[in-house]
């Protein structure tokens, strides 16, 4: 077009506009109580500043300009259409359906299909141009450049821009059920769900090795990590955040199992704290969890004692910041609003900061808001798959940043390798009776070598990882493994006194014979209540519930070993799948009439000082609970009884999903590569 | 029962999720979004009872409580700052109120500079002094360490063509167009690489987390099942 677009007329239009609009919004806001204040009269207008050509003086000479664009043009102005040019002359077949629909709806002239986005036009319209037919659409004039990016706006968006007569402004919903276009994703899901699905089916499908057991050489940061955890005492508080939500949870709920369990076994206090609040409901459920998987009743963690969990702490970085700051004050009060009763000065009192997430951000944050204020302090990051990247780049760069141990693999192996150092160091199961029986007594507990302190742990934990782990099975014989394997040489620990390691009497517990006859059982490893069937298998009848710690006289298996037959009691028998369970030599007398774990029971709540919140002023006194004194030394019963009937069916099924993800995508990209050059030969394919 | 229950539900929000492989189309397509909203919902509400229980009433407490005085300079601040945190809560529960927006829109501007300013303060302490002293720390003896001098120079390279990828600047020509020079492009391509390389990185690990969450939904279904 020749005539262009009178740019001052618009500008001076709008203006005035504007003008009048902050005029009557002034009107409607504070300013209407103010009064009004007189224009200033008789003032002219300033001429508009304009490139004049002044006569006598050369034109200056036109300076390098730097421009936005990527490729260079031969034109004065770089096109936006000339920018793109290469997207909008792809072919239509080589478009995903979307855009092609886009496409084919802009070629048959159709209206589109939100019809309502045409009405911005009509809703920006400047007053300057209120009134015109055609609106500023018709008002405008248009240079060749903006026509040719306004035909390619109208080519992707693939509509008029002019609002048809029949607007009715509903969006139309599409009619079909199912879309053609949803198969390929369909059908790439359905072969992702069914191979993954297969290793819990039938060990057949075991695919890939297993993690090892110990971390590699060059994870020296992941064997840093565990040997952190590993070190702590006793008397050691470490802060635990737990910054993933229910979304990472069948990411991290095992890796953040076996860290709290850590921590417990030995026996320092995890303070658990999170910027999200539906992680700290997250994290008292994998703690009741931990807490239910413990066969003693009266050994049960309690909240407030053995672990906290604190306040939320809201803000993102603010928050963390506030935490790092004044940290005595947040430790102060519990997520249910109760005094914790610790008496912590600031965040130096942590032994170390164990950092769990999902989020890249989140070790970001904690990096830059925590770490930096506090002095020669310990950060181990545990983390998703999606973290490990940016984790693993400042555990490289930054030494106090320990780690990470991430993903599932990473929670075997941890596993394994706290197995093999506690495993050995437990007791067996008769003598986890005798624990129980000798609660009561009056005398100091037990404080043995391996559970005096510090020190002998350490000569002890050393001595019992050398051991090979064929000794750290359960000894069907009733002697007290703890004499077994904890029998300290002179050499290595001071001696034990009676009083340190009390040898079950008559009256403690029943002193088995030599001669008492043992039993195979299974004991239900699973943190649920499972199913116990008429037959092995998982269409058959429910006969029952077995909870977790329940122990079954085994009668026989199946022939695959897949599923137990097992005793019910009054002459019934049922049958238990086999990854559910873990099978036990038990004594008879034991499985007649030994303690019966009561699973269903939720941690005592022995907490030091319960401080209930009313609203109220003088309501606010203090509730003091008697709590029992801690035991000193370690508790290696916590490294076992946890569910992991699903570890390595998991394992298995992470190799075949990853395989068959590949395969996917591979095979996804040939096929529309092919399909594209077939179609770019020949049109009509 | 109530596990029964809990985890029929689990499945059957499981399969809701798992409609969105079927796209927007009527009826199922309204699943997804129901389970997003119970999802949302719920977080919602346990948001609320925490912040009520670990940050609200705590505070209230602190104010109120008989033990301590007001008289008292901590106290006092504490009063302080109490009242300072209501008056911003009062001028945010001014927002709808579109003659008073730039009340709320005050209080927005006094938490996104304060919480700025404290980002970039970390951002520079705890991870571009750390990352840059990592990054230059060369060995003394670099033939002794000669890995060390390669991953520092492919750090290095990587994050100066991985910004200069983001330099969409041309010098014009003469005739009004813009050019880059040739060395300026194979850096750009450079850039491209580094930047394919890392995102490569973090989709491959994104996909492992996702498949991770997939196993372990699997494992509950067959462990349920069994």
């Amino acid at each position: 077009m020749d005539e262009e677009f009178n740019w001052l007329e618009y500008s001076e239009s709008m203006e005035r506009a504007t003008a009048d609009a902050e005029d009557s919004a002034s009107r409607r806001g504070l300013r209407r109580f103010l009064p009004r204040l007189p224009k200033l009269p008789g003032l002219p207008r300033l001429p508009r500043f304009s490139r004049p050509s002044l006569p006598g003086l050369p034109s200056l000479p036109r300076l390098p300009r730097l421009r936005r664009g990527a490729q260079a043009s031969a034109s004065a102005q770089p096109l936006a259409s000339e920018l793109l040019g290469g997207q909008s002359n792809r072919p239509v077949e080589e478009l995903d359906d979307r855009l092609r629909a886009l496409r084919e709806r802009s070629n048959s002239g159709a209206p589109a299909p939100y019809q309502s986005l045409f009405d911005v036009d009509e809703a920006l319209v400047s007053p300057a141009f209120q009134g015109k037919p055609g609106g500023v659409i018709s008002a405008v004039a248009l240079s060749k450049a903006q026509q040719q990016q306004v035909e390619m706006l109208k080519d992707i968006v693939g509509g008029p821009l002019q609002a048809p007569a029949d607007d009715n402004r509903r969006l139309p919903r599409p009619t079909r059920l199912f879309s053609l276009s949803a198969l390929p994703r369909l059908l790439g899901t359905a072969l992702l769900i069914l191979t993954a699905s297969l290793p819990f089916v039938s060990s057949d499908f075991a695919e890939g090795e297993l993690p090892p057991a110990d971390f590699a050489e060059d994870r020296q940061g992941a064997a840093d990590f565990y040997n952190k955890i590993d070190k702590v005492g006793s008397a050691d508080y470490v802060l635990v955040a737990v910054e993933y939500g229910p979304a990472a949870a069948g990411e991290l709920d095992s890796l953040a199992e076996l860290l709290l369990r850590h921590i417990l076994i030995r026996r320092a206090k995890p303070l658990i704290v999170s910027s999200n609040p539906i992680a700290i409901v997250h994290a008292q459920n994998i703690m009741q969890g931990i807490n239910r998987s413990i066969p003693n009743v009266n050994a049960r963690l309690a909240s407030g004692e053995d672990y906290h969990l604190l306040r939320y702490l809201p803000g993102g970085a603010l928050g963390l910041r506030e935490l790092s700051e004044n940290f005595a004050d947040f430790a102060r009060v519990s997520s249910r609003g109760q005094l914790t009763g610790l008496e912590l000065k600031s965040l130096e009192d942590m032994a170390l900061i164990l950092l769990i997430t999902e989020s890249a951000d989140d070790l970001r944050n904690w990096a830059e808001q925590v770490l930096p204020e506090v002095a020669s302090m310990d950060l181990l990051a545990a983390t998703g798959y999606a973290a490990q990247p940016l984790a693993q780049a400042y555990a490289d760069s930054i030494p106090d940043i320990i780690g990470p141990v991430y993903g599932l693999r990473d929670a075997y192996t941890y596993g394994e390798k706290l197995r093999a150092n506690f495993k050995p160091l437990l007791p067996a199961d008769s003598d986890r009776q005798a624990d129980v029986e000798l609660a009561p007594i009056s005398e100091p507990p037990v404080s043995g070598p391996l559970f005096s302190g510090e020190p002998e742990a350490e000569v002890e934990r050393e001595r019992a990882t050398a051991l090979p782990a064929a000794t750290a099975t359960h000894a069907p014989t009733a002697t007290p493994a703890m004499t077994a394997t904890l029998q300290p040489t002179s050499t290595d620990t001071p001696t034990p006194t009676a009083t340190d390691t009390p040898a079950p009497t008559a009256t403690d517990t029943p002193a088995p014979t030599a001669t008492e006859e043992t039993l195979l059982a299974v004991e239900v490893v699973s943190t649920q209540r499972v199913n116990i069937r008429r037959r092995p298998t998982t269409v058959d009848d429910v006969l029952g519930l077995g909870n977790p710690g329940d122990l079954y006289e085994v009668l026989g298996t199946n022939g695959d070993g897949s599923w137990y037959q097992i005793a019910l009691g009054d002459g019934l028998e049922g049958w238990v799948a086999a990854f559910l369970v873990e099978e036990r030599e038990i004594s008879a007398n034991q499985l007649a009439g030994g303690e019966e774990p009561d699973s269903a029971s939720l941690p005592r709540e022995r907490a030091v000082m319960r401080l209930d919140f009313t609203l109220r002023l003088g309501k606010n006194q203090p509730r003091y609970y008697q709590a029992p004194a801690p035991l000193p030394g370690a508790r290696p019963e916590l490294a076992l009884p946890r569910d992991r009937s699903q570890e390595i069916p998991r394992l298995h099924a992470m190799t075949m999903g990853t395989v068959m993800a590949v395969l996917v995508i591979v095979i996804g990209n040939l096929f529309y590569a092919v399909r594209g050059l077939l179609r770019r030969r020949s049109p009509r394919v | 029962m109530a596990e029964t229950t809990i985890a029929v539900l689990s499945f059957a929000l499981t399969l809701m999720v798992f409609s969105y492989l079927l796209g927007d189309v009527p009826l199922i397509g309204s699943l997804y979004r129901i389970a997003v909203y119970i999802f949302i919902g719920m977080t919602a509400a346990f948001t609320l009872v925490v912040s009520y229980e670990g940050v609200i009433l705590p505070f209230l407490q602190d104010i109120q409580d008989p033990a301590t005085s007001w008289t008292t300079l901590g106290n006092r601040a504490d009063v302080y700052i109490f009242f300072a945190a209501l008056l911003f809560a009062l001028l945010l529960l001014l927002k709808p109120v579109k003659s008073l927006t730039w009340l709320t829109n005050s209080v927005f501007a006094v938490v996104i500079v304060v919480g700025a300013a404290v980002g970039v303060t970390g951002a520079i302490t705890g991870t571009l002094f750390p990352l840059l002293q990592a990054t230059v720390a060369l060995q003394e003896d670099l033939a002794a360490d000669f890995g060390a001098l390669v991953d520092t120079l492919l750090i290095f390279l990587g994050t100066v063509s991985g910004l200069y990828y983001f330099h969409y600047q041309l010098r014009a020509k003469a005739d009004g167009g813009g050019e880059q020079s040739p060395i300026g492009r194979g850096f750009r391509h450079l850039g491209k690489v580094f930047l394919v390389a890392a995102l490569g990185a973090i989709y491959a690990s994104t996909m492992l987390s996702c498949l991770t969450i997939l196993t372990e939904r699997i494992g509950f279904l067959f462990q349920f099942g069994a």
